[in-house]
């Protein structure tokens, strides 16, 4: 993991519109089956958007019609700044894996690509060092001149993702990345993520895997049933829901009583105190503690596990 | 597994799609690299040897009346410059439409049933551009499945069958040298790739349609055989002009002199037809459909 934030592309990567995607108004119906139902959707530029939802809750539908791959019902779609005929000159700048991989049987993971590279608008003359370099990149270089029909579930995700990866993206998107990968997959998926982020690229991100989109995403979006629940920055959101500080300290009693002085209320909690939110900020509270001769040991925000707000928000909503 | 590529930037282009004629080199060689094709192109070079072995070892027609009948195929013997167009007329009964149908299908509906035809609209290769890309790898099946039957058909022809002299004693019993001779097996081998690419047209416009290759096969194969019945139906006499299968005799009159081209020029003018609409089709439903 050298040299990332160095190389060229994090310059000519940063878009020079704040937001990378936006949808309003959209709307899906197959028949009688509303797949998308009015959703309004920004993706900042240079976040890394989780987009969460229980099978069926139309990930893939936004996803597809954001791409230009399906076309929406109502609603418009902006893309990188190109919006209706004219999005698919977004694309070339877009990389994505989308409803898993595709590719030929009869080729091997290499010349898939090399075909794919072929189409590929950004690139020219030589078209093997990016394969090379993108095969190498997912950890696919042994098994390169296999032929697809032999790749493992796994690693037919990883060449979907190196397809995703030939050509430098200002957004990726990601759908579903980690089927069928094993922990180490996985985790190279996340280095993946974290290195597109770092080079200034946009990357939306659809998982039913909590813990996947808490470990590596900015931003978060909660689709249940073709309804957007939520979208906003993770970390905002669970301070939301949970908020409040919990200071570590031995001297939780003369804390206790600095603090109900100072106005804040607060408890005994397991090696300190905890201070739900209240009228003040944490650097008053810390002042406050400090000045009171309490010893310090380590202050930290009290935050929800993303788990508890997707319950409860598909809770609420069933 | 390093960290991001270490290449060097190179020159973007700034275009939104890929050049036209990369496109259509990537398209061609994976269609030439599919056993599939590799297996017809094969079972059609069998079909020219075969026949040419047959009438060598028999000295005439088998008598089975297949293809273009019996007066054709008994001409091939001592004649050998008329094998490759009598195994023209009896491949395009059927295995050449299966081999440029099978092209076809694999084109459109065999990438969406694999994910692939995705890939290509995200790239993205424009939607007619992509008609274009298909096509150029049809057409070069058909045209390669056609080189094949004529060539080893010329080759067997010659060696295994023989000949006056290198000569073709046409079937109004006049001799045509050498050169003439081959000039008609390439009027015949043109001929037979612009019936092809009717079929190609039509397949392709069902290929734009369905997900599924086998969909294709059985309308372009279907098709051909309701065609044949239609044609062999006197009451509907007047559905023979529309019918695309109607002219494909025609390939016969090559062997006539003077050389009679009322009836290749009509069936070549119908192909077009079917080619025109079959485009228009294919890149109308292309236009509109999901990814």
């Amino acid at each position: 993991m050298t040299a990332a934030p160095t190389t060229p592309r994090a310059t000519t990567a940063s878009p020079p519109d704040a937001v990378a995607a936006r949808v309003r108004g959209l709307r899906k119906t197959f028949g009688s089956t509303v797949a998308i139902d009015d959703v309004d959707l920004d993706v900042p530029a240079g976040a890394v958007l989780g987009m969460l939802g229980p099978n069926g809750s139309g990930k893939t539908t936004l996803i597809r019609m954001l791409l230009g791959l399906t076309r929406p019902t109502a609603g418009t779609v902006e893309l990188l700044g190109h919006a209706g005929d004219d999005l698919p000159a977004a694309l070339p700048d877009v990389g994505a894996l989308v409803e898993g991989p595709g590719f030929h049987p009869f080729l091997s993971g290499r010349d898939n690509l090399l075909r794919a590279a072929a189409a590929e608008p950004r690139l020219d003359g030589d078209l093997r060092a990016p394969v090379d370099a993108a095969l190498e990149r997912v950890g696919l270089t042994d098994a390169a001149r296999r032929r697809y029909r032999g790749y493992s579930l796994g690693m037919k995700q990883r060449l979907g993702l190196a397809a995703a990866l030939l050509v430098p993206r200002r957004l990726v998107v990601l759908d579903e990345p980690t089927n069928g990968l094993d922990p180490a997959g996985t985790r190279d998926v996340r280095r993946v993520v974290a290195e597109l982020r770092d080079a200034g690229a946009t990357v939306l991100l659809s998982s039913h895997l909590l813990a996947e989109v808490e470990a590596v995403c900015s931003h978060v979006a909660v689709l249940q049933t073709g309804t957007l629940l939520v979208a906003g920055e993770l970390a905002a959101l669970l301070d939301a829901d949970a908020g409040g500080l919990v200071v570590s300290t031995p001297d939780a009693y003369d804390a206790i009583l600095a603090l109900r002085a100072a106005g804040a209320p607060s408890y005994r909690a397991e090696g300190g105190v905890a201070v739900p939110p209240g009228p003040l900020e944490a650097p008053e509270i810390v002042a406050t503690l400090v000045g009171a001769g309490v010893a310090v040991w380590e202050v930290h925000r009290r935050r929800a596990h993303l788990e508890e707000l997707f319950a409860r928000l598909t809770e609420e909503d069933a | 597994m390093t960290a991001l590529e270490t290449r060097t930037p190179t020159r973007t282009p700034t275009r939104t799609t890929a050049p036209l004629g990369r496109l259509a080199a990537a398209e061609v060689r994976w269609v030439l690299r599919r056993p599939r094709t590799l297996v017809l192109l094969g079972l059609l070079a069998l079909v020219a040897v075969a026949l040419g072995i047959g009438i060598a070892l028999t000295g005439g027609p088998g008598g089975d009346g297949d293809g273009d009948g019996p007066g054709l195929v008994a001409q091939v013997a001592g004649n050998g410059l008329v094998l490759p167009i009598a195994a023209l007329g009896l491949a395009l009964t059927l295995l050449l439409p299966l081999t440029v149908a099978t092209a076809s299908a694999d084109a459109i509906a065999g990438e969406a049933a694999h994910g692939t035809l995705r890939g290509l609209l995200l790239a993205p290769v424009g939607r007619a551009r992509l008609v274009v890309m298909k096509a150029a790898g049809v057409v070069t099946v058909a045209v390669l499945a056609v080189l094949v039957v004529a060539v080893v058909g010329v080759l067997t022809g010659l060696v295994v069958v023989g000949g006056p002299g290198g000569t073709m004693v046409t079937l109004s019993g006049t001799t045509l040298g050498l050169g003439e001779a081959l000039g008609r097996v390439a009027l015949v081998a043109g001929w037979t790739v612009v019936q092809l690419l009717a079929v190609a047209a039509v397949a392709l416009a069902v290929s734009a349609f369905t997900e599924h290759p086998l969909v294709v096969l059985a309308a372009v194969l279907g098709g051909l055989i309701v065609f044949g019945v239609l044609a062999a139906i006197p009451s509907l006499e007047w559905l023979q002009p529309l019918l695309l299968t109607s002219g494909w005799g025609a390939g016969t009159d090559a062997l006539r002199d003077p050389l009679p081209l009322g009836d290749l020029a009509s069936s070549s003018l119908r192909a077009l037809v079917y080619v025109v609409l079959g485009s228009v089709v294919t890149v109308v439903r292309m236009r509109r459909r999901d990814g």
